[in-house]
């Protein structure tokens, strides 16, 4: 029964770890949090170690990570290291901090500096996806390798990188192919239930995330579609890993049923060659090149012509774009999805600014009640037109 | 397009209007060179933007983290930071409009919780108020502000865009990675401005960097003396210049007008205030009113020798020798000396490093973390750095402001944390030695 397996996603994100991290470590294998998509999880999956996404799951208040960071940064990372100076996150045997954006820059130097994780890594990672910046990336994942063969005391050749490619290639196959099941014109199951199921694959090893997918796919195909008649919902924005955000807006009767979300979709790269001479550059190349965030400068002209490309592809009727208060990369692209809107009139939108750990009441329930209006009433006024949908 | 396009607009005939009120109220004080130097150099800038404007000659955009020098190694090319329409406005202290262009990125989208500095730019931006780029060029720093807006820069530049990454590190690899960009970057400017890079004149901006550098190195030494013989406030207006002026002969006249300033008023042993405290001021500036520095000298005997805007790293200077060596010399400035880039894109260690060095060598006796409140790398590290002063026994005072925008917290409310701070904490345990 999907239901039944759908369950166990949520029992598997609910907090910060789960029975497969605790498995893994009791055979005694090491766990690595990492921060940031451009964290490639081969990389740290070939040094045998498992990539565990940070997140503030459960964590009940911030006070910790605001005593530190502040009240000005995003409560998402704030949430995330009150977890790690309070010892949440005590289970790991490293960390890996990027400088993606100031605020999970910032962490790098409280994990070092008040956490008792062992090992911490870090990634430069250039501002901007060109050809030219590309061998500093590189250079970078080399480093981190380096690093991590001489703390885990392993040694990363060829082959163990090509086998983890193969294992997350596995895991995104499954993730696609959820992702064209949603996208139907009777989804197969609703966007909350689609970010749980991405976000799962993040925090469990992959071999068992295959066998959670395959017997969720197979059961899916038993469930009856859903109605997408009052809307059809693409979502893009930053680090959501929150289901219950999109459950509050699938409750007002629409469907989010594609996403550009960092925890989601877009993390979901193309395959990459399993059996590439150069396993490290194979891997390199497709995080550096794949779909960007709105941290890669001068890269917006790609992220909109991908965010019109998902809308067409899916049969948008509206875009909801969400953003943690105090981001400024994502402020940037809200500035310049609404000046391409305003230019080409392509979508509707709707922008959500939002607190991690909140979900939606009553007052952004009537936004998102006033958009959906506002789509059907497009709606009907393109059918009384004899336009098509 | 001639200069009446640009003059007819209100924000910037105010400009125009006001600089000779503004330079005719300093000039009452004849032995304040570095304000007057500085005042008249802006004259010269605006007179030549206007004459390219008339002359149809390419202008190129930039942020500001990035130097002037290799746009005036283009013959016939005219440097803008896109912040300057509101950075002059401040200095004329005519709040109107940089209000104006805050509300108006706001009005575009621009989140309410975004640095105020952006939102000059992208207001000013979206007002038509610069001359269109043949080409605009973004830099990752100092910080992640800096990121929106390169981004909202390249969108509404509609010009060729040219990004400069600038890692973590403070390391060898950093300087060569952001040189080997200046290296791309100058075949960018060429074709988009259609003017071609002469390596005598790139010579001669790196000489005229070089003067100017060396300049504010021994100005900055003369502000280490006690008691502080200049004005606290000149501190803040130095980066303007790397921004703008440095690379041409105006760097090099602002500076000189500063450190005779200096030479001749210590020479003096002039004070017109007793100076009872000094304070390195960690983060941003009072821009929203300068003035306010003066009232401190005044009121409390608080000086600021230096601020994280107005020190310049003596990191050596650039090496004219061959291309390769000044595209060095400038990616070194960028990263290692450029205020703010300096201390904002790495670590926690450095950014309370500089700290310490500076407080030791102005001889300060605290610190004032003015927090601009979108500044989230700073906020970010907040925690460890009151832990870091508490360590060392400095007297340490934060708090929140908006460097562009007094509807945040007023004056009277930055000049009360500072007054309480100075005369209940500061003062008498200096007196208590
Ligand atoms: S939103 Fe961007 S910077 Fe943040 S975690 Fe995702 S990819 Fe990294
Ligand atoms: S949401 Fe924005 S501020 Fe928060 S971690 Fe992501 S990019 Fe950084």
């Amino acid at each position: 029964m999907a239901e039944e397996i759908l369950r166990e996603v949520g029992r598997l994100i609910r907090g910060i770890s789960n029975r497969h991290v605790d498995e893994w470590k009791a055979a005694g294998k090491p766990v690595i949090g990492y921060f940031c998509h451009y964290a490639p999880r081969e990389v740290i999956l070939a040094a045998g170690a498992l990539p565990l996404r940070l997140r503030g799951a459960g964590s009940e208040d911030s006070s910790s990570g605001d005593a530190y960071l502040s009240g000005r940064l995003c409560t998402f990372v704030r949430h995330v290291m009150s977890l790690a100076i309070d010892g949440g996150y005590d289970f790991l045997d490293g960390e890996i901090s990027l400088n993606s954006c100031d605020h999970v820059r910032r962490s790098a130097d409280v994990f070092r500096k008040k956490t008792a994780i062992p090992f911490h890594g870090f990634l430069s990672v250039p501002r901007h996806p060109r050809a030219s910046l590309y061998g500093y990336y590189l250079e970078e994942l080399r480093k981190l390798l380096a690093g991590m063969e001489e703390h885990f005391g392993v040694k990363v050749g060829p082959d163990e990188l090509r086998g983890a490619i193969r294992q997350i290639n596995a895991n995104r196959d499954r993730l696609r192919t959820i992702n064209e099941m949603r996208a139907d014109d009777r989804p197969k199951l609703t966007g909350a239930e689609a970010l749980s199921i991405h976000i799962a694959s993040q925090v469990m090893p992959p071999a068992a995330f295959v066998d959670l997918a395959d017997r969720l796919i197979e059961a899916l195909k038993a469930r009856p579609g859903l109605d997408t008649s009052r809307g059809r919902l693409v979502m893009v924005g930053a680090e959501l890993d929150e289901p219950a955000y999109l459950e509050a807006i699938e409750s007002q009767g629409a469907l989010v049923v594609a996403d550009l979300l960092c925890f989601g979709a877009r993390s979901v790269l193309g395959p990459l060659d399993e059996n590439a001479a150069d396993p490290l550059d194979e891997i390199g190349r497709a995080y550096f090149f794949s779909s960007s965030c709105a941290r890669m400068i001068g890269d917006f002209p790609r992220r909109w012509q991908e965010l019109k490309d998902l809308y067409e592809k899916v049969r948008g009727d509206g875009v909801i774009f969400e953003r943690i208060v105090f981001c400024d990369p994502w402020g940037a692209d809200l500035h310049n999805i609404l000046h391409r809107i305003e230019q080409e009139k392509t979508f509707p939108v709707l922008s959500l600014t939002r607190e991690y750990n909140i979900v939606p009441t009553g007052q952004v329930k009537t936004r998102i009640q006033a958009f959906l209006e506002k789509l059907e009433i497009a709606r009907a006024q393109q059918a009384a037109s004899g336009g098509e949908r | 397009m001639n200069r009446n396009d640009i003059i007819n607009k209100r924000e910037w005939r105010e400009i125009f209007e006001a600089l000779p009120v503004v330079q005719g109220f300093f000039g009452g004080d004849p032995d304040s060179h570095g304000i007057n130097e500085l005042l008249r150099n802006i004259a010269v800038y605006l007179e030549e933007l206007l004459a390219h404007v008339d002359d149809g000659k390419p202008f190129v955009w930039y942020n500001l983290g990035f130097n002037s020098e290799l746009i005036y190694a283009l013959e016939g090319v005219q440097p803008i930071t896109i912040e300057l329409l509101g950075a002059l406005h401040s200095l004329i202290c005519n709040s109107r409009n940089t209000l104006d262009f805050i509300d108006r990125a706001q009005a575009a989208g621009v989140p309410a919780d975004c640095c105020s500095a952006d939102k000059l730019a992208i207001g000013a931006i979206h007002k038509g108020l610069y001359p269109p780029p043949a080409c605009t060029v973004g830099i990752n720093t100092p910080c992640d502000a800096q990121v929106l807006s390169t981004q909202v820069m390249a969108e509404l530049g509609e010009a060729p865009f040219f990004p400069i990454d600038v890692p973590y590190y403070h390391n060898e690899e950093t300087i060569l990675h952001v040189a080997g960009q200046l290296k791309e970057l100058i075949p960018f400017l060429e074709e988009n401005t259609g003017r071609k890079m002469d390596i005598d004149r790139l010579r001669e901006a790196c000489e005229l960097s070089n003067r100017t550098a060396e300049n504010i190195w021994e100005w900055l030494d003369w502000r280490k003396q006690v008691p502080l013989t200049q004005s606290s406030k000149l501190v803040a207006f130095t980066l303007l210049l790397q921004i703008l002026f440095i690379g041409s002969q105006k760097g090099v006249d602002i500076t000189e007008g500063l450190l005779r300033e200096a030479r001749e008023r210590t020479g003096r042993g002039e004070r017109f205030f007793e100076e009872r405290v000094r304070a390195i001021w960690y983060q941003d500036a009072v821009w929203t009113d300068l003035q306010i520095y003066d009232w401190f000298e005044r009121e409390l005997g608080l000086t600021v020798p230096v601020d994280v805007f107005g020190y310049y790293a003596n990191e050596g200077v650039i090496d004219t020798s061959t291309p390769d060596t000044m595209l060095y010399g400038l990616a070194r400035k960028l990263v290692n000396c450029h205020p703010m880039a300096r201390q904002f894109r790495g670590d926690i260690d450095f950014y309370v490093k500089d700290f310490m060095h500076m407080l030791e060598a102005f001889n300060a006796d605290c610190c004032i973390f003015a927090g601009h409140i979108a500044c989230k790398h700073a906020w970010g590290g907040i925690g460890l750095f009151k832990e870091a002063c508490r360590r060392a026994d400095i007297p340490l005072l934060v708090f929140e402001f908006d460097m562009f925008d007094p509807r945040v917290t007023s004056y009277e409310d930055v000049y009360f944390e500072v007054e309480r701070f100075v005369n209940e904490i500061v003062w008498p345990r200096k007196q208590r030695g």
